[in-house]
């Protein structure tokens, strides 16, 4: 074999499902090729079908699917049709996977020594000791600190990215010719993301391995593969070059996924997605009956708020606790003595990574959690009352969640679940409800007659629009949004942040707006307060934080985030 | 860890002292035992006697006092109807249950757990269609009346096996085994299969309903990615994933069973403390209920104990936190 043969060639692939509402062809004729040693990106949102052609060419294609056609090329050899036993001896030896979150795939209760034996055992009779000592040389490899210690670990023991680096370890254990990643990367925090992508380029480079990086994320693959390809509803749209696709698009798609990104387009814009007809506007407001705010209080302030998360101990431990014979475990201090002030109108973005403390601060601020001490006030009055059993006075602060999924009812039509806290208290009459819902529907950019639907019947973005009609069917002034774009597709994304833009300013609303995401930070947010192991240690406003960032921790979060190549003008 | 041991022991102890309160309370609310014990014609000068040598002259209270002084001590009391101690009683007739439970509770987990981890395998296959039709069936009879059929065809109309005792014993630490003999296991099998039925369908549901859910996830995925068997995955994989729910039923069928196996016990005459605890309670024998159910309480709190114990083993990830 010539060495500018491709290691593989993939033509005309087609994968389908054969469900019971049809065929659904979920990779429809797919062509690339890889040399040895090439990084390939394959981007597009999800149901593009770019993860089922990772699992295609890898032969894991579970029914009801099935590839339908089309030719997978690896070092000259077929691998379409080859029988399962003979698939799975090239699988982990000759291709290898690594998927999205590694705390599901690799098994919880195994070590990671037994697991990485386990693989090892698929292809080769090792001893207990040889198995061993391969484990830790593998785990070293990935740069995984004090292997010798980490190999009897189990997965909980360690953290995100120590997990992902565990399961990209097992997929190199046979010296592969190419890994398959399927949004590796995708659960972890920017500065993690950044460490793994930097090993990856180097381990790939050091071993000759050739990678296909699968992801919806545009900028993580520019900062990784020299070729891409942009799939949309089971086909290449287009392929080339990285910085020639992501610079000069030729398709309209390519063009349109890059227009949805917030980092592309100037603060405080609508990004070009969310455009066409406008939505209707929001129902009239209730006529102010609140009392009038303390003279002199700001708007909406945290006070030296902390959050202490402890284990309930038994009865026998707490009185063993009590006596001082035991001691008690630390507790989790999940926000420490963080104040916090936020303007009528403003927008304030919290950023910070997983386990910063940014949603538990959230939460107190919207009245879900009670501060350990501390307290957060609204126009002068707290937000929460004290006492033991500390309830939320207010209905005023609303919050907007991550997951829609579960935090609607699945057993409630959304119209129910709009409507039960407006008629809760008292914002609607039963015989007016369902024209508020409707209203409210239509002012998030859904059809009203959906109102009869249940959450299933929605689609991720329609889900989240849902979710924020049932928050701003409530009529609040203040909202907290708690991640609420991360999990969608940067088109539907797009859409959302336009939306809570146009709300934001028809309402009148001021917005707390939680995320990792640092870009739709600066597109939202006027003001940004930086957080770190509960504490806020930069704030400021947003482009001041971001082109001029002083504390340590923001620097080094902002040079985590891949950034895309600038396009032509 | 240790105080965990001690908070479970204090809490055995506590259900087995209110246990025995209620049935104390009880049988004193359903009749007189002396009624039972002699008959109406003697004279009242023994009958006077026979009360005061039980003690059933004393108000409730005092006589309740004075049982839970001699427990203390070790002593549950005589049995009014065998007239020996109560302990050794219960103790002689254990062994009978216990190997009649074990064998029905490993037999359902040795044969359920596979055939359940296959049909979640498989689902589509006939034989899993087969298997599951089978422990509704399992679910769904009556125990008595499966006992009844089984001694109908294997006793009575093929004559392969004996319709009821416990046959021929054989000594292992001082106590006497059936399943030592041969013609003791012939003994053994059917009222071992009939109590196995309900669990064998039991333990069979929940493995095909574990199985199903952890092949559709991730970490199986991830597995033949890595180019792993299928059987190293269902083995090493899949069986260590779905075990959690499976100890559990696994304890709580093994306790329930050996507390409760009267039906079985009764159908095929198998000479074990489920026999004794329906004959007591006919003839208003006390001390024989009140040990035995104490004794019940405690198992229950026991098997239940090693069940949590068995969960840390199991999973690792509920370890964290615990000394």
């Amino acid at each position: 074999m010539s060495a500018g043969a491709p290691l593989l060639e993939v033509s005309d692939l087609t994968t389908q499902f054969f469900t019971r509402a049809g065929v659904v062809k979920a990779v429809d004729g797919v062509s690339f090729s890889l040399r040895r040693g090439e990084v390939m990106g394959l981007v597009g949102e999800s149901g593009s079908g770019k993860s089922v052609t990772g699992f295609s060419i890898i032969g894991l294609i579970d029914p009801p699917g099935r590839v339908a056609g089309g030719s997978v090329k690896l070092e000259g050899h077929e691998l379409v049709g080859l029988p399962p036993d003979q698939l799975r001896t090239l699988r982990g030896r000759v291709v290898s996977m690594v998927f999205q979150d590694p705390l599901m795939t690799l098994n919880p209760v195994l070590t990671i020594g037994e697991q990485i034996r386990l693989a090892l055992e698929a292809h080769q009779k090792v001893s207990a000791a040889e198995a061993r000592s391969r484990a830790i040389a593998g785990l070293a490899q990935v740069r995984i600190p004090r292997p010798e210690a980490t190999v009897d670990f189990y997965p909980h023991q360690l953290s995100g990215g120590m997990r992902q680096r565990v399961a990209i370890a097992i997929a190199l254990l046979h010296r592969p010719k190419l890994i398959i990643c399927d949004e590796p990367t995708t659960a972890l925090d920017v500065s993690i993301q950044a460490e793994i992508l930097a090993e990856m380029k180097e381990l790939v480079a050091e071993l000759g391995t050739a990678l296909i990086w699968i992801s919806h994320d545009l900028a993580t693959v520019a900062s990784i593969a020299q070729h891409v390809a942009v799939m949309r509803l089971g086909k290449i749209v287009e392929a080339g070059p990285t910085l020639d696709v992501l610079t000069r698009p030729q398709h309209a798609y390519t063009r349109a996924l890059l227009d949805a990104l917030p980092s592309r387009a100037k603060p405080g814009e609508f990004l070009l997605r969310g455009g066409g007809v406008p939505d209707a506007a929001p129902p009239a407001r209730r006529p102010v009956t609140a009392a009038a705010p303390v003279p002199g209080a700001p708007y909406f302030v945290a006070d030296r708020v902390s959050k202490r998360f402890e284990a309930r101990p038994g009865a026998l431990c707490g009185l063993g606790q009590k006596l001082g014979l035991v001691q008690p475990p630390p507790a989790v201090m999940a926000v420490d003595e963080v104040s916090l002030v936020v303007r009528r109108g403003e927008a304030l973005g919290l950023v910070g990574e997983s386990g910063s403390g940014k949603s538990t601060l959230g939460r107190m601020a919207a009245g879900i959690y009670a501060p350990s001490s501390g307290t957060v006030r609204f126009e002068g009055r707290p937000v929460m009352s004290a006492g033991a059993e500390p309830k939320k006075l207010t209905i005023r602060v609303q919050t907007i969640f991550q997951d829609p999924f579960a935090s609607l009812n699945p057993r409630m039509r959304v119209s129910d679940s709009i409507a039960e806290g407006p008629l809760a208290h008292g914002l609607v009459d039963k015989a007016g409800s369902a024209a508020y819902v409707r209203d409210w529907l239509a002012a998030v950019g859904l059809d009203p007659a959906f109102a009869e639907r249940y959450p299933h019947q929605f689609s991720g973005g329609q889900r989240q629009r849902v979710a924020i009609a049932r928050a701003l069917a409530m009529q609040p002034d203040l909202v907290v949004c708690d991640e609420p774009v991360a999990s969608l597709d940067v088109s539907i994304q797009a859409q959302i942040i336009n939306l809570l833009m146009r709300l934001r300013a028809e309402l009148g609303l001021t917005l707390i707006f939680i995320s990792h995401d640092l870009s739709v930070v600066r597109h939202l947010c006027d003001r940004v307060a930086v957080m770190y192991r509960g504490r806020i240690v930069e704030e400021g406003p947003a482009g001041q934080v971001y082109d001029n960032p002083q504390h340590d921790y923001t620097k080094r979060l902002l040079a985590a985030v891949p950034v895309l190549p600038e396009a032509a003008a | 860890m240790l105080t965990h041991v001690i908070e479970r022991v204090l809490q055995a102890l506590a259900v087995m002292l209110v246990m025995s309160a209620l049935v104390f309370v009880g049988v004193y609310a359903i009749g007189n035992p002396i009624d039972v014990l002699i008959g109406p014609d003697v004279s009242q000068d023994i009958r006077l006697d026979t009360i005061a040598r039980y003690g059933l002259d004393r108000p409730l209270w005092e006589q309740y006092v004075t049982f839970l002084g001699r427990v203390l001590h070790g002593d549950f009391g005589r049995s009014f109807v065998f007239g020996m101690p109560v302990l050794e009683l219960i103790l002689s007739r254990l062994p009978a249950t216990l190997e009649l439970t074990l064998a029905a509770v490993f037999g359902a987990a040795l044969i359920g757990i596979p055939a359940g981890i296959y049909a979640g395998y498989r689902p589509d296959s006939p034989f899993s269609k087969l298997i599951m039709a089978l422990s509704i069936l399992g679910f769904s009879v009556p125990t008595f009346w499966i006992g009844l059929v089984l001694i109908m065809t294997f006793a009575v109309e093929l004559s392969w096996l004996p319709a009821g005792g416990r046959g021929e014993t054989a000594q292992l630490f001082g106590v006497e085994w059936s399943f030592l003999t041969l013609n003791g296991l012939s003994h053994l099998f059917l009222p071992a299969l009939n109590l196995a039925f309900f669990k064998l369908a039991l333990m069979t549901r929940l493995a095909r309903a574990g199985t199903r859910e952890v092949m559709l996830t991730d970490t199986v995925k991830f597995a033949r990615a890595a180019g792993i068997s299928e059987g190293v995955i269902l083995r090493r994989h899949v069986l260590r994933l779905i075990s959690i729910p499976l100890v559990t039923v696994f304890g709580l069928e093994f306790a329930s069973t050996l507390a409760f196996a009267v039906v079985t016990e009764t159908i095929f005459s198998w000479p074990g403390i489920g026999k004794l605890i329906i004959d007591s309670i006919q003839s208003l024998d006390r001390p024989v209920m009140v040990a035995y159910l104490m004794l019940v309480a405690f198992v229950f709190i026991m098997i239940n104990f090693l069940v949590d114990l068995t969960y840390f083993a199991l999973d690792p990830r509920l370890r964290k936190g615990r000394a």
